[in-house]
């Protein structure tokens, strides 16, 4: 039931079957356009109530019909039951027995007291068109002008109810109720036998109590007349009486109902007494994101044509309408963009070629033809969505119309059906040939690079993914080494070996031959490999500790800056000569808390910005891998891979017996996965709205426009928007986010994402559809830059104000009309946000003061989470932590049978137990904690003979024994989740000091450790905060 | 008095240097605000010019010390100080990969050094004009006196 009750509320809000029922023109039976979608579901005659097409997908039981028979007194159902009543609907009596009671104004008592609904049928009945079937009163000014739409963009009065259930809050559209308020009561007398069938599907929605208690007071405070007008155009004013009706304090449930009060917001009793010892919170009761990141999912049902949430998250799919609306949401109001998200099989982004008609862009706002555009003038004309400015049809792209406005050839334009599409770049988006797929590698070969192995892991690495390389045949390849003197290789086909020629000049860099140091591996594979073969060996006796890392730089530019393409740093020490060379700033504890703090986590010399800028500018991609274990300024390197849109590997101390399989999955991963070439990307979105600050790792070309040389699937961009009109007129506003790439197969594409959100004028309803995901996901990239300026102390601190700020908001909101007590108040929607802040102020970049994380791995992990994707990102953040010993020792039926072990817990010292064995999970490494009262035959099978010796020095391999093997399924399992990363495993047993509290408790995030803070104590904070100055 | 109009005639073509070299800067941030210019180009152009602007700005300043024209001078001071920090903590160059970071609060920085030079230029004019009124009407008198 509990899925029903959220379930019902909202199909009469839905928006997508309003614009249907007043879609059909004049003259047209409604039924006869069969493929219409949407408006069958809301007929009283439900003629296919699961056709396909329907925009919608029910959540609960299937929501058509009785929707539909619902409100048979409504005005849309009139024509169909003068043309087609006998045959088609279901229960006739229902039908028969209606329009008497519709018709007879002075009817039963009922219709005296609820008069409006019904009668605007009757009064409609006469006129041709068959009128509007106002559902709650959400209706789209443009309906009118994009009829064929399965769903047109509309404002959402009520939300989808995730949050709140049960009792028609304010968020329950108030034309809806007037309908149950109108149907119920003359139902039940007029047509008793139909009462059941109808009555049924809704009232669990609006249980009993509710749709009897909610008296006529919507009634009286909105003219239903003028609320169900017969014409689209009239629609305008529903919005505003909708965000009336939600701000009206009459309306929401009477204060008594505590149920009601309970369901409109979530809260935790926080009874802070000062001095107590006992905070008096049940902290078990916290809420934690155990199931992982939720999308919000409803929006996306309601505005099906949107790209899906993979690529384009809003932090609230509800914009302000004003200025100072916006001044009031205090959490980040934007975007997370992740523009080539990885598709499960089936869903892959539809490919169109629009040949020689050329790309249909609107003329003056240039935005690419979309769902949401609409076509009228017999299809002659388009409307763009976004400046509504009238384009012309090009006559090769010129479709008929159907009856209802709608193009014919819909169903074979996925440009008119998706929100995702991929087209077909003609010349004019080329500013030269489409470039070929270009890897170039960069390594250093001095003594520490071939001592640790890491040499002979890249060679192999590379080698064994040379078949997969994207792009095969126009692929390249190149390769520079540098120690003290820089390496050149001469890799010509027609050579059998490749000569190397050795650059000891630092200062003035040039290169040695002009052609052949990058070639076309499929023409020179042999001499490629010959290379790869021979390279560890080259410097295996290499005694060399400089590293002319800057000049190496310099030198890979200008053999790349003729065509750009991806530069692959492999870098084990800190640069020493030449150009670029870095002091040993290194780790003083004692910069720390001084003012000159952040100084240390930007780059130190301007020559990393001024290449980066460069090779930005030529389409150069920098991915850095770093190895040393000792200080290599990753400050300073990162900062080549943040500009060009890359990213940093970091392995501290490699060594390839444990760190090699790691950087051979994610060097594979990084060579094979599928590349966007010297791209472009920009978001447009409606008028009064701008994108004003862009956070990941890119280039800004101009104000709006991010250079983004190499751009793969595991890169997202954060965006702010902010409003430059104080109101917005629109009821709607749409993004459109364009990626212009170059293909690894040489083709230019661009892929297209749009998206259509509703503006409100309501504060609550943003907090309602807030999306937590992409908050934490702008939150962690403000905090991570913040902390590149000021203090980590600071970056926290803001942190913590701003989670703050919202729920103070959210309070005063609510603070009006309930008694608080003691209580901290949250939406439903924001429910982890607190856990996530704290998590983000514990998070390896911003934790702690100079002894908690060096700075080499604050920058890496900085680096790297500046380019998350909000899944990777959330799942860093609050890592998982299951218990799998018992799970081992139950005889498995099913070899796949994850989900019973992949139960997680939360993350604090109490989770675990001594007699377990937990896995941590973050995506990054996979943390195995032996308790030490484990029975020792799980420690023994799964680690063999060595299950006693101390874990540090123990990897985990498959033994002989079904559990091990069991075990090792299940490794691959996790592994597979996420394959942009290689969870490397670490084993440690309870009490191992301290790499038990390096490995796992300092990640218990719930937990206090030394000076951080734990999740109670968070939570009282905040809530002291919240009250304090509320 | 030759040698103090010949000042006042140096420091006028400083100061219109200088007003010209930021009237350049700020017509450059405009531009890449108006996506004429891309930031490599707009941050190589006015980089190039900082450097210069800075040593004019500081010779002018020396030039009043020494002269000793005192009010010049103190006028002059302040940003030749602002200069000297910004010099100091290397923040003196515009930053190509963050320049849209930066844009405002470089276009603001700019637009008040630009009132300032010409406040400087019409104070260095009046005086231009005041020291060549009374060097060409000593010179009359003189000549009259013959």
């Amino acid at each position: 039931m509990g899925t029903d009750k959220q379930g019902y509320p909202n199909f009469p809000a839905r928006p997508t079957s309003s614009p249907f029922a007043s879609a059909p023109p004049p003259g047209i039976p409604p039924q006869s356009g069969g493929p219409v979608p949407g408006s069958d579901g809301y007929r009283p005659f439900p003629p296919s109530a699961s056709q396909p097409t329907r925009p919608f997908t029910p959540s609960g039981p299937p929501p058509g019909p009785p929707l539909g028979a619902m409100r048979p007194g409504q005005p849309s159902p009139v024509s169909p039951y003068v043309s087609q009543i006998p045959g088609s609907r279901p229960p006739p009596p229902s039908l028969n027995s209606f329009p008497p009671t519709a018709y007879g104004p002075p009817g039963g008592a009922p219709f005296q007291r609820s008069p409006p609904p019904p009668f605007p049928a009757t009064q409609n009945l006469p006129r041709g068109p068959p009128p509007t079937q106002t559902l709650a009163g959400h209706l789209s000014p443009p309906v009118s002008l994009r009829p064929q739409q399965p769903v047109a963009p509309v404002t959402m009065g009520p939300p989808p109810q995730s949050m709140t259930s049960g009792p028609p809050g304010p968020n329950v559209s108030p034309p809806a109720a007037d309908f149950h308020m109108a149907s119920r009561p003359g139902f039940p007398q007029s047509m008793p036998p139909v009462t059941p069938s109808y009555s049924q599907p809704y009232t669990p929605g609006y249980s009993g109590t509710q749709v009897l208690q909610a008296p006529p007071m919507p009634f009286q405070t909105f003219p239903p007349v003028s609320s169900y007008p017969p014409h689209a155009g009239g629609f305008a004013q529903h919005p505003n009486m909708a965000a009336q009706q939600n701000l009206h304090p009459g309306y929401t449930p009477p204060s008594s109902n505590v149920q009601g009060l309970v369901e409109d917001f979530n809260s935790l009793s926080v009874s802070s007494i000062p001095g107590s010892l006992d905070p008096g919170v049940d902290h078990k009761s916290f809420p934690r994101p155990l199931d992982g990141d939720v999308e919000p999912n409803l929006f996306a049902e309601m505005y099906p044509m949107n790209c899906h949430s993979r690529y384009l998250r809003l932090t609230t799919s509800a914009i302000p309408n004003s200025q100072s609306l916006a001044s009031r949401w205090h959490l980040p109001l934007g975007a997370v963009v992740c523009p080539l998200a990885e598709t499960p099989e089936g869903e892959e982004v539809p490919l169109i070629d629009f040949g020689s008609t050329g790309i249909i862009r609107c003329r003056r706002c240039r935005t690419y033809v979309n769902p949401y555009v609409s076509f009228t003038d017999s299809g002659r004309k388009w409307r763009c969505n976004i400046c509504s400015m009238l384009n012309d049809v090009p006559g090769e792209y010129f479709s008929h119309l159907d009856a209802t406005g709608r193009r014919m050839d819909m169903d074979q334009r996925p440009e008119l059906t998706k929100g995702s599409v991929e087209i077909i770049a003609p010349t004019e988006y080329m500013v030269r040939p489409p470039m070929p797929p270009i890897y170039f590698f960069l390594i250093d070969v001095s003594i520490s690079a071939t001592k640790s192995g890491m040499l002979e892991v890249v060679a192999q690495t590379i080698k064994s993914c040379l078949d997969n390389l994207p792009g095969y045949p126009r692929t390249q390849i190149g390769f520079i080494t540098f120690d003290s003197t820089l390496h050149f290789y001469n890799m010509k086909s027609s050579l059998s070996q490749p000569q190397m020629m050795v650059v000891s000049d630092l200062d003035d860099i040039f290169i040695p031959l002009p052609d052949d140091l990058l070639v076309n591996l499929s023409e020179s594979r042999n001499v490629v490999e010959a290379f790869l073969d021979s390279l560890p060996l080259m410097f295996q006796d290499n005694v060399n500790v400089e590293s002319a890392f800057g000049p190496a730089l310099k030198a890979a530019f200008m053999v790349m800056n003729q065509l750009g393409g991806k530069l692959l740093i492999f870098q084990n020490s800190l640069p020493s000569l030449g150009a670029g060379r870095l002091k040993l700033r290194g780790d003083d504890p004692r910069v720390y808390g001084t003012d000159k703090e952040y100084a240390l986590r930007g780059a130190e010399d301007p020559f990393y910005k001024q290449m980066a800028a460069d090779c930005t500018k030529f389409q150069i991609g920098i991915n850095v891998y770093a190895f040393s274990d000792k200080y290599t300024d990753i400050a300073s390197l990162g900062t080549l891979a943040k500009y060009t849109g890359g990213q940093v590997y970091y392995y501290p101390g490699f060594e390839s017996s444990v760190h090699g399989d790691k950087l051979r999955h994610e060097l594979a991963r990084d060579l094979t996965r599928e590349t966007a070439w010297e791209a472009v990307m920009r978001i447009r979105c409606g008028k009064g709205i701008r994108f004003s600050s862009y956070h990941g790792n890119f280039m800004l070309r101009s104000t709006d426009l991010l250079a983004l040389p190499a751009v793969d699937c595991d890169k997202a961009y954060a965006m702010q928007l902010s409003l430059e009109e104080t109101l917005l007129t629109t009821q709607t506003v749409y993004f459109q986010v364009a990626l212009l790439y170059t293909a690894s197969c040489g083709e230019r594409r661009i892929r297209v994402h749009t998206s259509v959100a509703p503006v409100v004028a309501d504060l609550g309803e943003m907090y309602r559809q807030a999306d937590t995901g992409s908050i934490v996901s702008v939150y962690t990239r403000l905090a991570i830059e913040k902390s590149l300026s000021t203090k980590l102390d600071d970056a926290r601190n803001a942190i913590q104000q701003k989670i703050v700020k919202a729920l103070r908001e959210y309070r005063n909101l609510h603070a009006v009309q309930h008694r608080l007590g003691s209580r901290l108040i949250y939406p439903e929607s924001l429910k982890f946000l607190p856990l996530y802040g704290l998590a983000i102020c514990k998070s390896t970049p911003l934790q702690g003061g100079p002894v908690d994380a060096s700075l080499d791995e604050r920058c890496a992990a900085g680096f790297t989470m500046m380019a998350l994707p909000v899944k990777k990102l959330l799942k860093l953040l609050y890592p998982n932590l299951f218990r799998v010993d018992e799970w081992l020792l139950k005889p498995s039926v099913n070899h796949n049978d994850f989900k019973d072990v992949l139960r997680r817990l939360p993350l604090a010292a109490e989770s675990l137990d001594s007699r377990g064995l937990y896995i941590y999970d973050d995506g990054f490494r996979l943390v195995w904690w032996f308790g030490r009262m484990l029975s020792p035959d799980i420690a023994k099978n799964l680690l063999g003979d060595d299950f006693a010796a101390e874990l540090s020095r123990v990897t985990l391999k498959e033994q002989e024994n079904g559990m091990s093997k069991k075990l090792m399924r299940l490794v691959k399992k996790l592994r597979e989740n996420d394959p942009s990363y290689h969870p490397m495993c670490f084993l440690v047993r309870q009490g191992e000091q301290p790499r038990e509290g390096f490995l796992l408790l300092r990640n218990l995030i719930e937990d206090q450790m030394g000076g951080s803070t734990g999740y109670v104590d968070w939570i009282l904070q905040l809530h002291r905060q919240v009250q304090q100055n509320g | 008095m030759a040698w103090d109009l010949f000042l006042w005639i140096l420091s006028f073509f400083i100061s219109l240097a200088l007003i010209a070299s930021v009237f350049y800067q700020v017509i450059c941030l405009t531009d890449l605000e108006a996506d004429y210019l891309n930031p490599f180009e707009t941050s190589s152009r006015i980089n190039r010019l900082v450097i210069p602007e800075f040593i004019l700005q500081g010779s002018l300043c020396i030039l009043f010390l020494l002269t000793w024209h005192w009010v010049f001078f103190l006028v002059a001071l302040p940003v030749t100080c602002y200069h000297a920090m910004l010099y100091n903590e290397r923040r003196y160059l515009i930053d190509v990969t963050e320049v849209f970071r930066g844009i405002s609060f470089e276009k603001k920085f700019r637009f008040t050094k630009l009132g300032f030079y010409i406040f400087l230029f019409v104070m260095v004019v009046f005086r231009l004009t005041l020291s060549a009124v009374y060097s060409f009407t000593e010179d009359d008198d003189l000549l009259h006196l013959f």
